[in-house]
């Protein structure tokens, strides 16, 4: 009997004119979206791999283990996913320079030291030079959040109310059939109606997409195409559930059409922005990039003037029995030969460097590296807690769910940059215990890890230095999206079983 | 007649469960967003006035004329709330400096405290309308003709003495005036948020503007009410009428312009216009070292520019060489003996002065000439485009009247421009770059109790509705053909 019911659905609707507009309406999008693809990821994809191979070669180049130890491993490079037709992730808002080549070097009588690299994270705010018009770019997110969500309830605003003005829904229960099965019937009928345009424009585009060498899809990415099609699936599915607890909720399908599209309306267009917007209000305030700098130039002038104490009370330790500066005049004048000769003692005391000098050098240049890093890393931590916080308010839009859902499978977008923040920590620490194991192995070096004359000279392997190399791994893409996939289902859940009881107890 | 025909429609709307469902659903979204649109504006206003003293300060800071570090900043617009166009966008510090003329991409935004929160979509109250109301003017029109049709009360309707035009007629006034009153309500709302907080001062000329806003809507509601009593007149089915509406609403609203802007490329590639506007200033530059040479050469300086053979005993300096201008500072304490060379050091800054000041115009000018015929011509064309949508014209008429779009952008930018042109002439008025307190303050520091204040003013209402006129003029046109063709459709129709 349910398939009767799913069946007749089904003919009913793939007649109707409005099957026939939205097959047109979302195969033109996702034609426009391969080719607009196709057209961005070739330069993508070649300028990554430009990137890193200009990124291996200055690392390779790099013979001394002091250079390697100062300028560090260059930047590190985001690998742009083969999925970003389905999900921008508004990667153009995600800084890509993460690392600074150290910028200070400092001096005094004798001494002189050089700042080592750091990571610097930096901003990235194209809008600011952006003359054009503000546009949402037309990926699957935009496809699937605002028309998987508008089409289904075109198709179910009078699956229920106008059925019964015509009476018919009367005559359908008149035969020996359960409400509940009439019910599953309409559902499953109108979301494989919305689903076979949909899936039919999804294999356009990805036709075009295939024909394309740049676009590799591994079978991995198969399968996140997979998943992402359940995904698109189940928020239709929220609509059509959505349409019919509405539906069968009102006499009229006039009144079901205006209420179901002002709800529409309200979450899916201006929820995401509002939430988002509405939600830094409570949030503990960032610094502000002026009270960030003041605070680190505070941290970096007390290391500094640190240095510069211990520094001297080394020098004055050294140079206890020297004359000062008003002895040494009188000396002058009686034996020029002597006091020439004290005052080339003093001179060297200062300027030659021993090892405690060294030393402490080498903590200056680390302690300032570890200062910069320990700043930018809490400022970029705050940003993301805020960041983070926003996303979870906006959560209550299913589009947002569906939003941060297709980001995370796709290996775009705010999680995607996290993941590669984790990678680029992971990495950065490899580096520098290579750096200080190399050192270690030479019984000749000092071991002062980030000055010249502390560090090993020896010759090592350029093949031994650790490579960055980023990875989308499907593990972690899936871990991210779980919780939204999660959010999706109990919100189908919801709203079926809201259709469900509201069509039990009403008349018809 | 009319008048009953009119009142008949305004009562079936008004009694309607879509009028009520419309008002509630704007009146909500208009007061939860403007809530959040003013606190929006008041963080910014506040970042503003915190800005304005950080620049204030550095200016008093600088010792010498050569150090002088003057910014300025673009105060945010108070009707972006209505409309926030680039606004919010673009770069709002702008660098003062005699050897650079500003131009709109020299804009930064410092202010920005956190720049992953542009992941989140910006919104204005337009927006609202935009949206919310053309789908409403849509839903009253889709069975307004077809409807009547379709139950049989058209007929009896037209059994009647009256011109089928007066019908017609009095449909759209009927259907205009519901759609009108959830607009006029929610900007009362609005109005009464913005006086209990006060921080916004509207004046006569920001009403004016509000007025603008309010007659484009208007029109723009009424094109797409046309649009659909088109389709209803045509169709005379209301299912089929129906769901051509909604999917032209899509279309016009959702898609076309997000779709024009990635789908199309206007202006080719631009790559070959940059790189001979970096050789024409290179060239430029060039230039400025050859006659830099030849000064020196005529003159009994020697050694490093700028330090010399000076007897310096102190200084603080900072340059920079950049593509686009270069900017040193210095402030020095002389010896005894380097009294002779000063008047040719004086010389000197002068001449390198009014060397930078050429440079940095004739640099504007290649700027200028790239800026157009590239990132300017590309946003222009792109604008056409979109404008190929009633709701794009409507989003860049309302951004001309609240001031908002590129025009009002290139305003604040002239003014800029000119504010650099008032500090070169107090710096001649001063003769500062030929003195000595250009590079050394060892005679006392420079006071810069006189120095010139910025000052800021959008332009008048009137102007603001010269710039929002051909927009205005093509919904119009819209509006206009659409209802003729309505009108001849339906006066041959049969009933």
């Amino acid at each position: 009997m349910i398939w009767h019911i799913i069946k007749r659905e089904l003919f009913d609707h793939i007649n109707s004119l409005r099957f026939m507009l939205t097959v047109v309406i979302l195969s033109a999008l996702m034609v426009t979206n391969a080719v607009v693809h196709l057209r961005a990821h070739q330069g993508r994809v070649r300028n990554y791999s430009k990137n890193v191979t200009e990124s291996l070669d200055t690392l390779k180049s790099r013979t001394q283990l002091y250079t390697l130890a100062e300028k560090g491993p260059g930047n590190l490079h985001k690998r742009p996913s083969s999925l970003t037709f389905i999900a921008d992730g508004g990667d153009a808002y995600l800084p890509t320079e993460i690392y600074r080549e150290g910028s200070w070097s400092k001096s005094g009588p004798g001494w002189k030291a050089k700042s080592n690299w750091w990571l610097s994270y930096g901003s990235a705010n194209p809008d600011a030079k952006d003359l054009r018009p503000q546009a949402t770019k037309i990926d699957w997110v935009f496809i699937i959040t605002y028309l998987l969500s508008f089409i289904p309830l075109l198709f179910t605003f009078d699956a229920l109310s106008g059925e019964r003005q015509q009476g018919t829904l009367r005559l359908c229960l008149a035969n020996p059939i359960s409400r509940p099965l009439l019910l599953i019937g309409k559902f499953l009928g109108t979301l494989i109606t919305v689903l076979i345009p949909f899936v039919f424009a999804v294999l356009l585009n990805l036709a075009v997409i295939s024909a394309d060498n740049w676009t590799q899809l591994s079978a991995a990415d198969w399968g996140r195409l997979g998943l992402i099609l359940l995904i698109a699936a189940s928020y239709a599915g929220i609509f059509v559930g959505l349409g019919l607890m509405v539906s069968a909720g009102t006499r009229e399908p006039r009144v079901s059409l205006v209420v179901l599209l002002l709800i529409w309306v309200a979450t899916v267009i201006f929820m995401p922005s509002t939430l988002g917007t509405l939600s830094t209000k409570w949030m503990p305030p960032v610094q502000t990039i002026d009270q960030f700098h003041a605070s680190r130039d505070a941290a970096l002038k007390q290391i500094d003037t640190d240095y510069n104490d211990r520094l001297n009370a080394i020098k004055e330790k050294k140079t206890p029995n020297l004359p000062n500066l008003s002895e040494l005049q009188k000396l002058f004048e009686t034996s020029p030969e002597a006091a020439r000769a004290e005052a080339e003692k003093y001179r060297t005391a200062w300027e030659t460097e021993g090892d405690e000098e060294l030393a402490l050098k080498a903590e200056l240049v680390s302690r300032d590296v570890e200062i910069r890093e320990r700043f930018n890393r809490e400022y970029l931590d705050a940003q993301i807690a805020q960041v983070q916080r926003a996303r979870v308010v906006t959560r209550f839009s299913p589009a947002a769910i569906v939003q941060y859902a297709l980001e995370s499978m796709a290996g775009t977008g705010f999680n995607r940059h996290l993941q590669y923040l984790e990678r680029v920590h992971d990495y950065t620490k490899q580096f520098r215990q290579f750096i200080v194991e190399t050192d270690r192995a030479d019984t000749e070096s000092r071991h002062l890890i980030g000055i010249r004359e502390g560090m090993s000279e020896k010759p090592f392997s350029s093949e031994a230095i650790p490579k960055f190399e980023d990875k989308i791994a499907f593990s972690d893409t899936f871990n991210t999206a779980t919780l939204d996939l999660l959010l999706l289902v109990l919100l189908l859940g919801i709203f079926f079983s809201g259709a469900f009881l509201i069509f039990v107890r009403s008349e018809v | 007649m009319l008048r009953n025909l009119i009142r008949q429609e305004l009562l079936s709307h008004l009694m309607s469960a879509r009028f009520f469902a419309a008002v509630i659903i704007t009146l909500l979204l208009v007061v939860a967003n403007a809530v959040v649109l003013l606190e929006d504006y008041e963080r910014r206003l506040m970042k503003y006035s915190q800005q304005e003293n950080v620049h204030r300060q550095k200016a008093q800071e600088a010792k010498t004329y050569s150090m002088l570090n003057l910014s300025v900043e673009r105060p945010p617009n108070p009707l972006s709330l209505f409309s926030a166009g680039l606004d919010k966008r673009l770069g709002s510090t702008f660098d003062i400096y005699y050897g650079r003329v500003p131009m709109i991409s020299d804009g930064s935004a410092r202010s920005l405290d956190n720049t992953f929160l542009n992941l989140f979509s910006k919104i204005d109250l337009v927006l609202i309308f935009q949206v919310v109301l053309s789908l409403m003017a849509l839903l009253f029109a889709y069975d307004a003709i077809a409807g009547d049709w379709e139950s049989g009360t058209l007929r009896l309707v037209i059994s009647h003495p009256v011109r089928r035009g007066s019908i017609l007629f009095a449909k759209y006034i009927g259907a205009m005036a519901c759609l009108l009153l959830p607009v006029l309500m929610s900007l009362l709302m609005v109005m009464i948020l913005l006086s209990s907080t006060g921080s916004i001062q509207l004046d006569g000329e920001d009403f004016l503007r509000i007025g603008g806003i309010i007659l484009t809507t208007t029109i723009y509601l009424s094109a797409f009410y046309l649009i659909g009593l088109l389709i209803s007149t045509t169709t005379r089915r209301t299912a089929t009428s129906l769901m051509l509406c909604m999917f032209l609403w899509v279309a016009l609203v959702l898609v076309y312009p997000n779709w024009s802007r990635f789908a199309i490329t206007p202006v080719g590639n631009t790559r070959a216009i940059r790189s001979s506007a970096d050789q024409q200033i290179q060239q430029i530059w060039e230039e400025v070292d050859r006659e830099e040479r030849l000064f020196l050469a005529n003159s009994p300086l020697e050694g490093e520019p700028r330090k010399f053979n000076l007897d310096v005993q102190q200084s603080n300096s900072f340059s920079s060489a950049g593509h686009l201008s270069r900017r040193y500072g210095m402030d020095m304490k002389l010896g005894n003996q380097s009294d002779r060379l000063v008047p040719h050091v004086e010389n000197y800054h002068a001449t390198m002065g009014a060397l930078y000041i050429r440079s940095a115009e004739q640099i504007a000018l290649v700027r200028k000439q790239t800026l157009d015929s590239t990132s300017l011509r590309e946003s222009i064309w792109y604008e056409r485009l979109m404008k190929l949508s009633p709701a794009s014209l409507y989003t860049f008429a309302t951004a001309a009247w609240a001031g908002t779009d590129l025009e009002g952008m290139f305003d604040f930018v002239q003014a800029a421009q000119g504010y650099r042109r008032t500090v070169i002439d107090y710096f001649h008025d001063k003769d500062a770059f030929g003195s000595r307190q250009w590079f050394a303050s060892d005679k006392g520091p420079v006071d810069w109790w006189d120095l010139p204040q910025f000052r800021f003013d959008r332009t008048d209402a009137w102007e603001n509705a010269t710039r929002a006129l051909p927009e205005l003029f093509l919904l119009l046109l819209i509006n206009l053909v659409l209802f003729t063709v309505t009108f001849l459709i339906f006066t041959k129709i049969e009933v």
